[in-house]
């Protein structure tokens, strides 16, 4: 960059952009380190709210508490299981069904896009949801939380609209070379629609891995609940907890630091994830932005 | 071999009718070239046939069979699009395999296959590139051998060289004429370039919002246009149309033109027509500078030359309406800037109805 170029007015702006990019990057950043450092903190020094930056005393008692848990591993395995079985699940449903609703020759096709995007907007909310789920026998079921969580209309939208810009050459060129509806979609649509599918698969496992309340609900066997129950009825079971008030002290550990310990490894896998993604991400928040 | 032919074929949207009844018969191994201004219904006339738009009335058969109802693919028949619409993820050799594999054609042969189309576009060094490094004419290559893997009864060409340049489109024009040499296959040409239906056809086809206005041969199209719309359509630049009116002479029927009288042979369709409007053609071609055995003569303000090097066009003004010649140079245009007279050769005018536009199949003879 030759900043000679820029005019001084440029140059103010340029500065200031960098200025607000590095508070929000900073603002964005910091809790993670908070929370690594807590983690690998004594709970003595966490209690004393000296944790800001790095860790003090540092220590791994609180990840020794929480990987001797055998509950632990089992909530591991699950948010694996809803993630991987519920991403799958969303793209049985999202692609067929957004493909579907961007073909023209799709009778009520009107109807049934202002349908999905309906619940967008409105649902029938917490009570009749899970009465609902009672009924259909989902309760306290692993396949129940795959299931009731497959379809998300914005990913509906998202994907169809990409499927709709696609030019009608290329389903008409497949149909010319013998294709039928299924392999027009599974031959030429899912190829070039890389980018949108993979966005959509992002979303799917980010919001499956951060899957919370929903399994709370409905949810109620300690074997079957995901990593982030888990944490959560461990910071209620720890911080009212008196007794191991008293083992912590004892260990170098506090419930402060076992919350952040198993964040930390509940964030792991994304952080391997994520790099290998991004691209297909900044393009596909771009994606939603750039249609109509 | 495959003829196609189109009985009464009617293309309604809605409320809207985009195409009339056209009555169209194909024969095998023939090359037709439908032309038209943009949207008079060339492209939805050729995807009735194809069979990606459904036909509101009338019958369509290819070889003898109804296709009304019958789907693309079990059509037989091969379409270029415009854009080429080819698969951006698959490599050449995978584009043009694409409608084997979809049907199932065994590996050994579909591999055959595309190594003889490959040759015969000569794609044989790309077959492992994708779409997006190859240039316009190479990926209209391409686009080509798709159809032709197949050995489709009928190939559809839709605009296929309006996406390349002035050069490259010459140069694609005369590859696909080359290739309907070679492969005789029924073929279904749509453009709004007249050059390109000139240079392709067996026969063209000249459409107008949605009607034939004309069938016939390039030749014939170009000598003896059915009507006004015609006239004007094909040939470049178009046949001059000069209003008139008609009258008679002791010595028969004359057009009068502004002033300028033109003497029209002997026929009972012009008979006792004094004062009817008329329309006369003279196309751009048969007019001189100097003045040729039989010729007459008609004065002119020029206005503007354009040369094309061993061609001149002159842009001239004749009694208020316009009126261009093409004239041969002859390496020299500086004698062309005083030309207030040309010359036409009388056997080579037509003359239409002004009302209805239509051809009165008389050629007109001498001027005075
Ligand atoms: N899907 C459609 N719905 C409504 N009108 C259409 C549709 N497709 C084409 N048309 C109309 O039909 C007419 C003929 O179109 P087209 O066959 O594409 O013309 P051409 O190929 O000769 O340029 C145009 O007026 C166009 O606007
Ligand atoms: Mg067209």
């Amino acid at each position: 960059m030759n900043w000679n170029l820029y005019s001084r007015g440029d140059k103010f702006f340029a500065i200031v952009v960098s200025i607000l990019i590095g508070m929000f990057t900073v603002a964005t950043l910091y809790p993670f380190i908070y929370i690594a450092a807590l983690s690998f903190s004594s709970g003595f020094a966490a209690q004393a709210g000296k944790v800001v930056l790095t860790p003090i005393d540092a220590t791994l008692e609180a990840y020794g508490y929480i990987l001797k848990d055998p509950q632990f591993w089992v909530s591991y395995r699950n948010t694996f299981i809803y993630t991987i079985g519920g991403t799958v699940m969303s793209l049985a449903f999202i692609i067929p069904g957004a493909y579907a609703l961007s073909r023209p020759q799709l009778k009520g096709r009107r109807f049934f896009n202002l349908f999905i995007a309906f619940t967008m907007w409105f649902n029938a909310g917490l009570i009749p949801f899970f009465l609902n789920m009672r009924d259909l026998n989902l309760l306290d079921s692993m396949f129940g939380i795959i299931l009731a969580f497959a379809v998300n209309a914005f990913n509906v939208i998202l994907l169809r609209n990409f499927f709709e810009a696609i030019p009608k050459s290329f389903e008409e060129a497949a149909r010319m070379d013998g294709a039928n509806d299924f392999q027009v979609l599974w031959k030429v649509f899912v190829p070039l629609s890389k980018p949108a599918i993979a966005t959509i698969t992002l979303f799917c496992i980010v919001s499956r891995w951060n899957g919370f309340f929903w399994a709370m609900v409905l949810l109620q066997s300690e074997d079957k609940i995901p990593l982030q129950v888990f944490l959560r009825h461990t910071i209620s079971n720890l911080s009212d907890d008196d007794e191991f008030a008293i083992v912590q002290t004892a260990a170098g550990f506090s419930a402060e630091t076992v919350t952040a310990a198993i964040i930390v490894c509940s964030i792991i896998p994304v952080l391997i994830v994520y790099p290998f993604i991004q691209k297909y991400f900044e393009k596909g928040i771009l994606l939603g932005g750039v249609k109509e | 071999m495959s003829g196609v032919v189109l009985n009464k074929i009617v293309k309604k949207y809605g409320a809207l009718q985009v195409v009339h009844g056209i009555d169209l018969k194909i024969d095998p191994k023939e090359f037709v070239v439908l032309v038209g201004p943009s949207g008079c219904g060339k492209s939805t006339t050729l995807r009735m046939i194809a069979g990606l738009e459904s036909i509101t009335a009338g019958t369509l058969a290819v070889d003898d069979r109804v296709m009304n109802k019958v789907a693309p693919k079990d059509r037989d028949v091969a379409m270029v699009f415009q854009n080429y619409a080819l698969y951006p993820h698959l490599n050449v050799a995978d584009n043009i395999a694409f409608g084997l594999k979809i049907r199932k054609v065994p590996k050994a042969e579909i591999r055959q296959s595309v190594q003889e189309v490959a040759e015969i576009l000569g794609l044989t060094d790309y077959l492992a590139r994708r779409p997006s490094d190859l240039s316009g004419g190479q990926r209209q290559r391409v686009a080509m051998g798709r159809a032709i893997v197949r050995h489709p009864k009928v190939f559809l060409f839709d605009e296929p060289l309006s996406n390349l340049d002035a050069k490259l489109r010459t140069q694609m024009r005369a590859e696909i004429k080359r290739l309907h040499k070679r492969l005789g296959v029924t073929s279904i040409y749509v453009t709004h370039d007249q050059v390109e239906a000139m240079t392709l056809a067996d026969r063209i086809v000249v459409m107008n919002e949605g009607r034939i206005e004309q069938i016939g041969t390039p030749m014939e199209l170009f000598n003896n246009p059915a009507n006004r719309f015609v006239a004007g359509f094909i040939g470049s630049p178009p046949m001059n149309q000069l209003h008139g009116f008609l009258e008679a002479d002791d010595a028969g029927p004359v057009a009068q033109i502004g002033r300028l009288k033109v003497r029209l042979p002997k026929s009972e369709v012009l008979e006792n027509q004094n004062g009817k409007p008329v329309v006369l053609g003279i196309r751009p071609e048969h007019v001189t500078v100097d003045e040729v055995p039989g010729s007459f003569p008609i004065r002119i303000n020029l206005d503007l030359v354009e040369t094309l090097g061993s061609e001149a066009l002159l842009h001239t003004d004749l009694d208020g309406m316009t009126f261009v010649a093409r004239v041969e140079t002859l390496g020299e245009i500086s004698h062309l800037s005083g030309v207030d007279t040309l010359h036409v050769k009388p056997d080579l005018l037509k003359l239409f109805d002004a009302e209805t536009g239509r051809s009165l199949s008389v050629d007109a003879r001498t001027g005075t």
